[in-house]
Parts: structure tokens; C-alpha cells; sequence
């Protein structure tokens, strides 16, 4: 998928908060066919997440999670933004 | 050509939804009017509880319903008519909420049209949204409606409603608080509009609210509630009935009253019993009513009792049944047996039965076992006929016309015999390799028999043990249980990618003993060890030539090495010598092993080769590279020859070995004595005040710690010394040295000391007063009198070492069983929050509704069984073994290597790309082999991708269950630093599964930046992060209430310790509303006028007013850690600590999985719950691979939340009504999914278990699917 990062990004420091970014509605639409699924069957994160806050997601908007991973070394994952 | 083709339905769903008092009558075929049940001669009364429409119970008696014999009928249902209405107990906490927020008139609900307007299209988007509507925002409803005290629709005014346990309801008018009596309920409810109901999550045409109240109760039939007769000819009746009978006795006596017109204080007396009854009827364990009773005084066992609970319907019958085809008997080892065998007493072997169709071709086999039948093995004990008859053989007197009248395409039932394929199971059945498939051998005798190398799967010994074994009928069943669960294809564990079975007890000892460099043979045994191994072919070489050749031991083991096998390793034995450089193949200990091309050339062959529970293995290697096979047949060659050696040799440990010089002894004694000594110095310095305290410790806390200390050198120092004394040959220090069994600890307790007994890692304390026995001075705190024991088993204990002795023995045993109870607790939780995940067709890992869990198994898709001990491919061998391999050429270079890995890297994970570059570049190869190595890389990758269709869910929870029964309870580890106490082991993983608000030993470890890194500036730090009260620092705190004034003097000296000066303190120093005085030492706090009381209350405030820190943070130590100044706290308050000026942002972490939820998000905490987990299997030396902790950690954070595993958390929010009913919850969920007209779609493991389907896991998600022509799109 693409690489746009929105906004600011300083609170992805941590080392164990990944990096978080919005994905495009085209991006969304070819991962929504790739796994045919609809967006409620991602993986959720609440609106209220520090993580969320960061990149001013709102509900509605998936997320991508580039996670450092022990197995693979990196990782996409994806979570849909939700309403507390 | 099956015999008996029968139509059969499956079910395909399940919806729950109320009974109206219309259905109940419809479904009724008899109205019971009569109390009683059978006449004088036995016959049931018609309109009785008994009645014969109700059913039939006798064999041979035909139902007047529906004219079956007891075996076909499945019931009909009755009905009462109840003279007043009734409440259920099961609804009475929605009857609350649904009178509470609907209008006493007009039955609306309280809300405004718009507000109504406005919930409805909420619902409808959320609805949209997620698919599902949250539980959140009907409770959001409802706690609107609730506040309403107006109608919006009629302007009634509304009245608080009380609940009055168990059943009643009462209206808090003016006048008083009245009982509403159901009746009223009942219309109230009627009158509330289907549209109002939605709002609140209920489904109004499954369940109208008024159906709560019943008029009408439905009879069960009498196959539900069958009566027995006893041998006395006495009838009894069920507990059901029983409660029936008083049902109808007083719903008479009501309706009677009701009649004649009785006062109405005894209608409603009558009416409360009646509701009583019902309630027991339903419920019989309902708090604030006492449960109706047998005349015994055993307490009935009603509806919810027959469904709740362990042994109830969910958990006792439909998840779990009882089974034909089983039998039990104790087990004991045969080494003669494959691996793949199981030894079945004869005794067995001729009861149980496998059928087998007949056929031309083996018809004759067939007649001969019909002719020997049921006694004589091999027989048969039934047959079944084409047209469905069986004959049982043990009634017929002459089996040979029978025998004659034999035809294809009967089935016979014959005694199941060599070869037959078997499930084997020993209890508990923690993880799949609990129950392996087995091929019979039928042995005399009556035990079971196993090869002693499969006992690690099943954790089983030889002391008693009893195991089960099954046979599976049909041939589905039997290939699937031949081709998927047979040992040797579980060899490898799913819990850690290595060898689960090897080698154990004295195959290890014997293996240690042969492989030993002084282990030369003789012709004869040689010959005899190879024909034990099952070797066919020509001696090998000998080793030392001449006219008696020998053989070594080493050469006689390598003859069973696969050929072309090249491995080196270090042995147990390694262990025992603490090398500080290891000379590898140059060891003198030849504790290295060293094979080529399937020659053992150096080292011992012990544990750590051929070793159970061993990855990485002489034994791993050899599954892991020719096949489960080929490693299948090593071992069972391997146990048989080291058998016979041990055998021929001799092995026994005697009492004599055990005994040490006096010369040791003395040394011993020295050693003791000097400690005790040391001890008494401490004491003594204790006693006169000026030992030193450890930080956080009190002082008779910090006397304890150096005592222990000070013992248990001592323990080590005499286990040391009788070490060195044993020699090699000793047979205990063999035994320990192949890991066959027992420690040098063992051995050291056994000969030198026994050391400090415990009781939760302290010194033994308790007793009587002062003192732990009466033989002791009061507040003797030495060795002696806290438990120490001087003396070894050998020597013999004396009376109060005896007597501490079983102190710590008996913790031993409270420790196990508690541990057993917790840890299988936590397993079933596991387990069921994770039954229903899988892999899916796409590679991802799925919920039973397809919500995505993880998006790759295990990130990188790899199945830890096919693995190399967790790794996906060990691209190092490959590349070594692609170079041996390899024709001489040029090397290629640097570019075409780069090139070649830029174009496969898509195909493979990062992480293994870049370790096959680093592979490649280092190895020399030529282009050819670089070629390869990268293919074979892919493919083996391509290999160990996990399948789909695996219960990835249940394997994960058994891997992480499992080592739970392994680990120790209650160990409080000191967490680098002696004064710090964190929780670990069992207790801590089952607070991390259980995602606990607050972890018992919440704790931080706050990294610095790079200029605060030394031990001042991180003391700063500490005490910057420390919270800090104004108590703290305060030498008084004196209130005047004449003045108003309270008047602080503060200390200078634990200020100083505090590290906080008085401009900080003047900063932070601000309470409100309140003017502050700071004069030196001397603070005075004004308040503005106020109350005595509320001065009070507002001293009380500033007694802990906070001037720094976090709350929670109630101490901060420094330390250093591997070269690293960093701090580690007691207590967490993570925002704080990032906050702070010279901690580092980055690293520093705190144990609280939901604060760092908080702080950090979601992400963070799931990379938390997963370190946290691993390190707590990490410490125990639990090896558990980190992709079933990463599975059960999505699993926690799914849902944007960390939620629990367990009934709060994950299982609670699982789409299955019976999944969550056979779990822990059960009438409620069932109630719930009633009133919302909930469909079950059985999509998860245990609905189908329960609805006896397959389940949609693994060989049981294959289904025939077609591509419809796609329609045509205008």
C-alpha cells in the first residue's frame, strides 16, 4: 500500500508503539478485496487511542500499523478506527 | 453400498426466542389438572402429571400421542393453567429495567420523539457500521429513559421502581411503596409498543415483554422427568415432578379461593406460594429464597441446576459424552514396542470391536471369526445384516449356520487385532498429544503397554497410572486418526518446533555409558547390541583390530545414524564442567559432539542428543531432515540396543555410593560451623542495632536476607565438596551427568545436607509463640531453630529437622495441588476464548464470523511444529550443506548475489532475507549454489507455512495452558536487585491473561538519556518520579482550630533523602483556596474561612498533598543493569515518568498492560502483553514459542480494548449463544439471546459439538463448494 503518513508522527518514538498512518480510501477498497471483508471485520482501535490522536484519525478511517515483528522483522497490520 | 441409507437432517442454526402463552397451549397436548400421578395399580392418571400423552417411559408401551414405543418417542409437552399470573425469575432484572423506563400509563418509552428519532437512526448506522449493535449503547438508552420522571407522550409522572428480591416489584408513590402485583406488571408490559422494545435491544416478535409473566407453564414431558422404581417396588419420582405436583397443588387451592370469594390476604399468601413454587421450579438456587427441599433435606435439583454448572446439560452432556468402544486399564513399558504401537491385554482385545464389511474376498476370514465368536480370539461379537438386524453372537448357541449364511456386504463386528488403528489417551488431556493414534498389538497379561519413549507426551509414568484407549468405527475416522495422530507424526511438538519424545530414564544412563570414550566391546555383544537395534548386515569395522577385535561404543551407536548426517552439538555433560572458553572439537571432557556422515566420531551421547523435550537435537535433526519415518525407526533401533547394553552391563545404585569420607565430613562440619558462626555475628550485631538495613527492607527483614544468604552457601559449599568427592564412576553422578535422573542437588541432599527448609521463601517462623518448637530458646533466630537441616538423607534427620522437614514438604504438596486447580482453570479459559480462530484460505487467522485476528499466522505464516525450533527455515545448515555439496567453480559475486535476493525478497519475510544474505555472502558460494541455497530457501520456507484449515486458536491455548501445570507457584523473584519483589511463574501469566486492572506487582523500568546516565542523575530521577506527600517530609503537622491554621514543620533530613528542596516544595506546595507561609522549615497553611468540619476535613488533604512524583510510584531504585544506570520502581505511573526531563521516551516501559494502553495505545500494549508473557515462560525455562503468546495477544487487543481471558472479556463477547452458554454464564446468556431473538449460526467448535456436527477445523472445513455462473450485470 502507499506510504502517505499524515500529520505529525513524534508520538511514534516509543519502541513499542509501532508507526500508525491513515490509508487512502484506494488503498482500503484494494485491501477490503484482498481479504473480502468489510471494514468492521479489521482488527478495531478505539478513537481514543494516544496512537489515534496523533494522526487525527477519525471513526470510520483504518489504519495502517507498521509493526516490528520477531518472526518476520516487519509487519502490516491494519485496524479500523471505532467509537469508544 | 451402505446398508442402511437413512435421510437425515443437520442442523443448520439455533434461535432462541420466548414461548407465548398461545404456543405453549398449542404445543400442549394434555392440560394437567391433577396433582397426582400413578393409581393404586400403577396405571397414570389421565390429566395427571403422568398422563399418557405425555409420553412413554415403559419399553414396550406405545405413546397415545404419537404411537411410538419409548425408544422412538422423543415427549409431548403439558400445560397448567396458572389462576394468576406469575413472573419468571430468569427475566427479573430486565422486568426492572423495562418498568423503570417505560410510562406507569401509556406503556411508551420515556423518551422524547425526538430523542426516539435520534437513538433509532443511531442504531441504524451503528448497525451499518459494525455490523452489530454494542451492548454500550443500549445501556446508554436505557440510562436515559431511566432519568425521565415525566412521561414526553401522556405527561404522567413516573415513580421510582423498587425490586424487591426475589420476585416483586414495588412503585415508590407518595403514600408509600405498594407491591405491584403481576398481574399489573403483566398489562404495563402489554401496553408497551413493539417500536419502544428495538430501542432497547429486544426483538418484539420473538419476545414480547409480557410473555415474561406467565399464565400458562409448560409441562415437560415425562421422558424429561422419567420416575424409577426401586427394588422395594416403591416408585419415585423425579425432582421436577415433584415441584410440579406442588405447583398444581396450590394453583388448585388459588383458583378455588379465587372462586369463593376468601379474604384477600390469604389469596395473596396463596399467590406468593404459588410464585415461590414456580420460582424453585425454574431456579432452586435463588438468592434471599430458601430452596425447596427433598424430605431427606437434599435440595431439589430444578431446570437451571440441570444446566448449569460442570456436570450440568451444557457441560456434562452435550459438550462431553460418554462413549461405546472405550476401554481403561493400567499401563505399563515395553521397549520391544514400536513407538507406534500399544500394547491391548487380551482380555480387551476380545470386547472391543472395529466393523468390517464383508466382501468376497475376505469372506472366509469373516465365517472363521463368526465361528470362533464372542470368547475365542479372533472372533466377532455382531453382525448386522443389509436389512439393518443385528445379531448378537453371544445369544446364538450354534454360530456355524450363521457362519454359513454369511454374505457380502454384512458388517461384522470382530475383535479388533494387530495392526487396528486406536486413539490413546491418558488424562489430563492438556494438549493434542495427549491423545495419539496407535496401531494394536495384542499382548497376554492385563496392562496396557507403551513404549517408554511416548511417556513425555502424556506425562505419564508407570506408578499406577491408568489410560484410555478408543477405537474409531469408521474408515474416515481411521485414516484421518492413521494419517494426522499417530506418534510419530507428533514427534514434533506444535509448542516449540522440537522433539517432544526421545529417549528417557535409563536409556539416557545407558547411551551416557556406551557413547563413553572407554566403551570398547567385544565381538559377541557387539553383535548382540546390533541384532537388539535390529540391524541386518555386516559388522562394522572394529576399532581395535587383532585377534580379539573390539568395537567401540561410539562406532556400535553410529551404525543406527542415518548415513550422510553431519552434526555437531555440546552434551549435558558439557554442563557440568563451566568451561570459560569451549575448546569444540578439541574438548577433553568429550562433551562435544562431533558426527560426520553418520559416524558418531567424538563426544557422549546423552540428553541433550536423543532426549525428550531436546530442540535442536541429534534426534531433532534426524526427524527434522529424513522424516518423521526414518527419526520413528532411529528410536525405537536406538531404545531396544541401549537397552540391551544396559541390560548386559548392569546398572544399580547402592547405599554405599552414597557414603562420604570422614575426611569430607569434616570439611563439611567446618564449613557449617564456620557459617554458623558467621550467623551468630549477625545476630548478635542485630541485637545490639548496628546491622545494616537494606534499602527498603525493615531490620528484622534485612537479618532474614543475610542469614539466608549466609546458609545457603553453606548447602552449596557441602553439595561441592561431596561432588568432588564422588568419583565418575559413581552411578548416582552418572545418572545426573546423562540427565537420566536426579541433580547434583539430589545428590548433595542426599549425602552431604539438607539445607534450609522453607515456607514461601522464608526461613521457617512460625509455631509457637516466639519460637517454631518448644526445643528452642524464645527468639532464637538461629539456623538451627529456623528450619536449617545440618544432617543429609543418608544420616537421618533428627526429630525437629524431621519435623521442619515435613513442613516444607507438605508446602510442597498444598503448592501442587493448588497449582493444578489454577492452572487448568486458566487452560479451560484459554481454550474456550480461543477455540473458534483458524488459518483461513488466504493465510489469514480468523474468528468463527471472519473477523480478522491476525493478518498473517504468526506474522511471518510459519507453523511452529514445522519449524525449526521457531525459526522458519535454518538457513545456515541449508547453506552449509548446499557448499559441501557444491562443484568447485568461481565464486560469485557480490552483485549477482544482491541481485538475485532483490528479486525473490517478496517472496520471503524480511527477517529471513536478510539472514540468507548474510548467509550467502559469508559462505563463498558459486553462482550455482547461490542459485540453490535460494530455492531451497523458498521452498522450505514455502514448507513451513502453516496450513489452512488449523485450529491455530486451540493450539496456541494448549501451548500456552500446558507449560502452566509446569510452572511454580508463588515465586517472588527478586527482579535483579535483591529488594525488589516481583511477581513471576503461574500467578503473574494468569494475571496477564486475565488483563487485571492493576497487576499486583505493578512496577516501571525507566531508561535515561545518554547525559543522565550515571548513578547521580538517575538518583535524581528516582526521586523525581517517587511520589512524594507532604507527610513524607514533614517532622509535625499540627492543626489549630483556634487559629485556623495549620502549622507544618518539615525535615530537613528526609528531605534531603527525599531529594526535594524548599523552592520545590514552595512550587508544588498550593493547596486551594488557601494561603501559604514557607519561612525556612516552618510552612503555615491559611485556609480561607471555613467549617470546623470542613477544616478538618481540609488538614486531612494537605496531609497527603502530593509536591511530586507519580501517585502510584511509592518507591524508585537505581541501578545498574548490564552497564546501564537505570531505574526500576515500585509502582507505575508511566505518563509521569515520559514526562520527566532525562528519561528516555523511547524505552522506558512499565508491567501494566492497561496503562500503557492508555499512554501508549493499543499496539504498545500488545507488544507488552507478549514481552510480559514471554518473560515470565522465559524465567521459568519454559520454552514456548512467541507466535502462540502473539495469537492469544491480538486476540486481547482485538477489539481496541484489552480485554481479559475469560468470561468478562473475550469469551463474553463470542457470537455463539451456546459456546457462551456451555462456558461459564449459563442462564443468562441463554435469557439474553432469548429476549433478542438471537440465531446462533454454529459456526464455531463448540456449537457444533453441542448440535453434533463436524467442526469447521482442519480435515472438517473441507466441503464440496461450486462456482455458479456469476449473474449477468445490466
Amino acid at each position: 500500500m502507499s506510504k502517505d503518513i499524515k500529520k505529525r508522527d513524534v508520538t511514534f518514538e516509543h519502541e513499542l508503539m509501532p508507526k500508525h498512518s491513515i490509508i487512502t480510501k484506494k488503498d482500503l477498497e484494494i485491501l477490503l478485496k484482498k481479504y473480502h471483508i468489510q471494514p468492521y471485520q479489521l482488527p478495531s482501535i478505539l478513537i481514543s487511542d494516544p496512537a489515534v490522536q496523533a494522526i487525527e484519525a477519525k471513526p470510520g478511517d483504518v489504519i495502517k500499523v507498521i509493526r516490528k515483528s520477531s518472526t518476520a522483522g516487519e509487519i502490516l497490520a491494519y485496524r479500523y478506527v471505532i467509537e469508544d | 453400498m451402505p446398508t442402511n441409507e437413512e435421510s437425515y437432517k443437520i442442523v443448520d442454526g439455533v434461535k432462541f426466542s420466548l414461548l407465548s402463552p398461545n404456543e405453549i397451549r398449542k404445543l400442549s397436548t394434555v392440560e394437567i389438572q391433577t396433582a397426582d400421578t400413578y393409581d393404586e395399580d400403577g396405571v397414570p392418571i389421565v390429566s395427571g402429571l403422568m398422563d399418557g400423552r405425555l409420553g412413554t417411559l415403559e419399553p414396550r408401551q406405545k405413546c397415545r400421542t404419537c404411537g411410538n414405543t419409548a425408544v422412538a418417542c422423543p415427549g409431548h409437552f403439558g400445560h397448567i393453567e396458572l389462576a394468576e399470573p406469575v413472573i419468571h425469575v430468569s427475566f427479573i432484572k430486565l422486568l426492572h429495567k423495562l418498568l423503570a423506563v417505560t410510562c406507569r400509563n401509556c406503556g411508551r418509552i420515556l423518551l422524547s420523539e425526538e430523542k426516539i428519532k435520534e437513538y433509532e437512526e443511531k442504531i441504524k448506522e451503528v448497525k451499518t457500521r459494525l455490523n452489530t449493535v454494542p451492548e454500550s449503547l443500549y445501556k446508554k438508552i436505557l440510562k436515559h429513559a431511566k432519568k425521565t420522571m415525566e412521561c414526553p407522550h401522556c405527561g404522567t409522572q413516573q415513580f421510582p421502581i423498587e425490586l424487591v428480591k426475589p420476585t416483586s416489584f414495588h412503585e415508590a408513590i407518595e403514600e408509600g411503596a405498594p407491591k405491584i402485583p403481576p398481574s399489573a406488571i403483566r398489562e404495563r408490559l402489554e401496553r408497551i409498543p413493539d417500536d419502544d422494545l428495538r430501542l432497547l435491544g429486544i426483538d418484539p416478535k420473538v419476545a414480547r415483554t409480557e410473555w415474561m409473566i406467565l399464565q400458562v407453564l409448560p409441562v415437560p414431558p415425562v421422558t424429561v422427568r422419567p420416575s424409577i422404581t426401586l427394588e422395594s417396588g416403591i416408585r419415585s419420582e423425579d425432582d421436577l415432578t415433584h415441584k410440579l405436583v406442588d405447583i398444581i397443588r396450590i394453583n388448585q387451592k388459588l383458583s378455588e379461593a379465587l372462586e369463593s370469594g376468601v379474604p384477600i390476604n390469604i389469596i395473596q399468601e396463596l399467590h406468593d406460594l404459588l410464585q415461590y413454587h414456580v420460582t424453585t421450579y425454574f431456579d432452586n438456587e435463588v438468592s434471599g429464597l430458601p430452596p425447596a427441599r427433598h424430605r431427606s433435606g437434599r435440595a431439589l435439583k430444578t431446570i437451571c441446576q440441570r444446566l448449569k454448572g460442570k456436570e450440568g446439560r451444557f457441560r456434562g452432556n452435550l459438550s462431553g459424552k460418554r462413549v461405546d468402544f472405550s476401554a481403561r486399564t493400567v499401563i505399563s513399558p515395553d521397549l520391544n514396542l514400536d513407538i507406534n504401537e500399544v500394547g491391548v491385554p487380551m482380555a480387551l482385545a476380545s470386547r472391543l470391536t472395529v466393523p468390517e464389511k464383508v466382501t468376497e474376498w475376505n469372506l472366509e476370514k469373516m465365517k472363521q471369526l463368526i465361528r470362533n465368536g464372542p470368547e475365542q480370539y479372533p472372533g466377532a461379537l455382531y453382525i448386522v445384516r443389509t436389512d439393518g438386524r443385528r445379531i448378537r453372537l453371544e445369544f446364538v448357541p450354534e454360530r456355524e449356520s450363521i457362519a454359513e449364511g454369511l454374505q457380502p456386504a454384512f458388517v461384522v463386528e470382530r475383535h479388533i487385532k494387530d495392526g487396528d488403528i486406536v486413539l490413546f489417551n491418558r488424562q489430563p488431556s492438556l494438549h493434542r498429544m495427549s491423545i495419539m493414534a496407535h496401531t494394536v498389538k495384542v499382548l497376554p497379561f492385563k496392562t496396557f503397554r507403551l513404549n517408554p519413549c511416548v511417556c513425555p507426551p502424556y506425562n505419564a509414568d508407570f506408578d499406577g497410572d491408568e489410560m484410555n484407549l478408543h477405537v474409531p468405527q469408521g474408515e474416515e475416522a481411521r485414516t484421518e486418526a492413521s494419517l494426522l495422530m499417530q506418534v510419530q507424526d507428533q514427534i514434533l511438538s506444535p509448542r516449540y518446533g522440537g522433539p517432544i519424545i526421545g529417549a528417557i530414564r535409563d536409556l539416557l544412563t545407558s547411551s551416557f555409558l556406551l557413547t563413553a570414550k572407554e566403551t570398547f566391546l567385544t565381538k559377541e555383544k557387539a553383535g548382540r547390541l546390533l541384532t537388539a537395534g535390529g540391524y541386518v548386515g555386516d559388522l562394522p569395522p572394529p576399532d581395535v583390530k587383532g585377534p580379539n577385535p573390539l568395537w567401540s561404543g561410539k562406532s556400535i551407536f553410529s551404525v543406527f545414524i542415518p548415513e550422510g548426517l553431519n552434526f555437531t552439538s555440546k552434551s549435558n555433560l558439557c554442563s557440568v564442567y563451566k568451561c570459560p572458553d569451549c575448546r569444540k572439537e578439541k574438548c577433553q571432557y568429550d562433551a562435544y559432539i562431533v558426527i560426520k556422515d553418520g559416524n558418531l566420531k567424538q563426544g557422549v551421547i546423552d540428553k541433550n542428543s536423543i532426549g525428550a523435550e531436546k530442540s535442536e537435537s541429534l534426534f531433532h535433526r534426524i526427524v527434522k531432515d529424513y522424516g518423521s519415518t526414518v527419526g520413528k525407526e532411529f528410536l525405537n533401533s536406538i531404545a531396544r540396543l541401549l537397552d540391551r547394553y544396559i541390560t548386559l552391563r548392569g546398572f544399580t545404585y547402592a547405599f554405599d555410593e552414597l557414603a562420604i569420607s570422614d575426611e569430607v565430613r569434616q570439611k563439611i562440619k567446618k564449613a557449617t560451623e564456620k557459617a554458623e558462626e558467621r550467623v551468630n555475628v549477625l545476630i548478635e550485631s542485630y541485637k545490639k542495632g548496628n546491622l545494616d538495613r537494606l534499602a527498603g527492607q525493615t531490620i528484622e527483614e534485612s537479618l532474614e536476607i543475610y542469614i539466608m544468604n549466609e546458609l545457603s552457601t553453606v548447602r552449596d559449599l557441602a553439595g561441592q565438596y561431596a561432588d568432588s568427592y564422588f568419583p565418575e564412576d559413581n552411578q548416582g553422578i552418572i545418572m545426573a551427568r546423562a540427565g537420566a535422573r536426579g541433580s547434583m542437588l539430589n545428590i548433595g541432599q542426599m549425602t552431604a545436607s539438607l539445607g534450609q527448609q522453607s515456607i514461601r521463601g522464608k526461613r521457617i517462623l512460625r509455631g509457637y509463640r516466639e519460637r517454631t518448637l518448644p526445643f528452642f530458646k524464645p527468639n532464637d533466630a538461629g539456623a538451627e531453630a529456623r528450619g536449617f537441616v545440618y544432617a543429609s538423607y543418608r544420616d537421618g534427620l533428627n526429630p525437629t529437622e524431621f519435623f521442619f522437614h515435613a513442613i516444607g514438604g507438605r508446602e510442597g504438596l498444598v503448592d501442587t495441588a493448588v497449582r493444578t486447580q489454577q492452572s487448568g482453570y486458566m487452560q479451560r479459559r484459554l481454550i474456550n476464548a480461543l477455540e473458534h480462530i483458524r488459518v483461513e484460505y488466504d493465510g489469514t487467522v480468523r474468528d468463527s464470523t471472519g473477523n480478522i485476528i491476525q493478518f498473517s499466522y504468526g506474522e511471518d505464516g510459519v507453523d511452529t511444529t514445522k519449524s525449526d525450533h521457531g525459526k522458519a527455515v535454518n538457513i545456515e545448515r541449508l547453506v552449509d550443506s548446499v557448499r559441501l555439496f557444491s562443484a568447485k567453480g568461481a565464486i560469485a559475486g557480490k552483485r549477482y548475489i544482491e541481485s538475485k535476493i532483490d528479486s525473490i525478497s517478496n517472496k520471503l519475510p524480511p527477517s529471513l532475507v536478510d539472514e540468507l544474505r548474510r548467509n550467502i555472502q559469508g559462505a563463498k558460494l558459486t553462482r550455482k549454489s547461490v542459485d540453490q541455497a535460494i530455492s531451497l530457501t523458498i521452498d522450505s520456507y514455502v514448507r513451513a507455512l502453516i496450513e489452512p484449515g488449523e485450529a491455530a486458536g486451540i493450539v496456541s491455548a494448549q501451548s500456552i495452558g500446558e507449560p502452566g501445570t509446569q510452572m511454580t507457584l508463588r515465586t517472588f523473584h527478586f527482579a535483579g536487585v535483591k529488594e525488589q519483589n516481583v511477581t513471576l511463574g503461574l500467578p503473574r501469566l494468569i494475571e496477564i491473561v486475565d488483563a487485571r486492572k492493576i497487576p499486583s506487582t505493578p512496577t516501571m523500568t525507566v531508561y535515561l538519556e545518554k547525559k543522565y546516565r550515571n548513578r547521580e542523575k538517575a538518583e535524581q530521577v528516582a526521586n523525581a518520579v517517587t511520589h512524594t506527600i507532604l507527610e513524607d517530609i514533614a517532622d509535625s503537622i499540627v492543626s489549630d482550630i483556634a487559629k485556623m491554621k495549620v502549622m507544618v514543620k518539615l525535615d530537613p533530613n528526609t528531605m534531603k533523602d527525599r531529594g526535594i528542596t524548599l523552592q520545590e516544595v514552595r512550587e508544588a506546595l498550593k493547596p486551594p483556596n488557601s494561603k501559604v507561609n514557607i519561612d525556612r522549615y516552618d510552612v503555615e497553611v491559611t485556609p480561607k474561612e471555613m467549617e470546623i468540619p470542613q477544616f478538618k476535613r481540609f488538614t486531612a488533604r494537605l496531609r497527603v498533598f502530593k509536591l511530586k512524583g507519580a501517585p502510584s510510584v511509592r518507591k524508585a531504585l537505581v541501578l545498574e543493569d548490564q552497564g546501564e544506570w537505570i531505574i526500576r520502581t515500585e509502582g507505575s505511573g508511566l505518563d509521569v515518568a515520559l514526562n520527566q526531563p532525562g528519561v528516555d521516551k523511547k524505552r522506558t516501559i512499565s508491567n501494566n498492560v492497561h496503562e500503557v494502553a492508555e499512554v501508549l495505545g493499543i499496539e504498545a500494549a500488545r507488544n507488552v502483553l507478549i514481552k510480559e508473557a514471554m518473560a515470565v515462560l522465559d524465567e521459568q525455562g519454559l520454552d514456548v514459542d512467541i507466535r502462540h503468546v502473539m495469537l492469544v495477544a491480538d486476540m486481547m487487543t482485538n477489539s481496541g480494548v484489552v480485554l481479559q481471558v475469560g468470561r468478562h472479556g473475550i469469551s463474553g463477547e463470542k457470537s455463539s449463544t451456546l459456546a457462551k452458554a456451555a462456558f461459564e454464564i449459563t442462564i443468562p446468556t441463554i435469557v439474553d439471546a432469548a429476549v433478542k431473538g438471537t440465531k446462533d449460526m454454529l459456526r464455531g467448535v463448540a456449537e457444533n459439538v453441542i448440535v453434533g456436527r463436524q467442526v469447521p477445523m482442519g480435515t472438517g472445513l473441507i466441503d464440496v463448494y461450486m462456482s455458479m455462473p456469476e449473474k449477468e450485470k445490466k
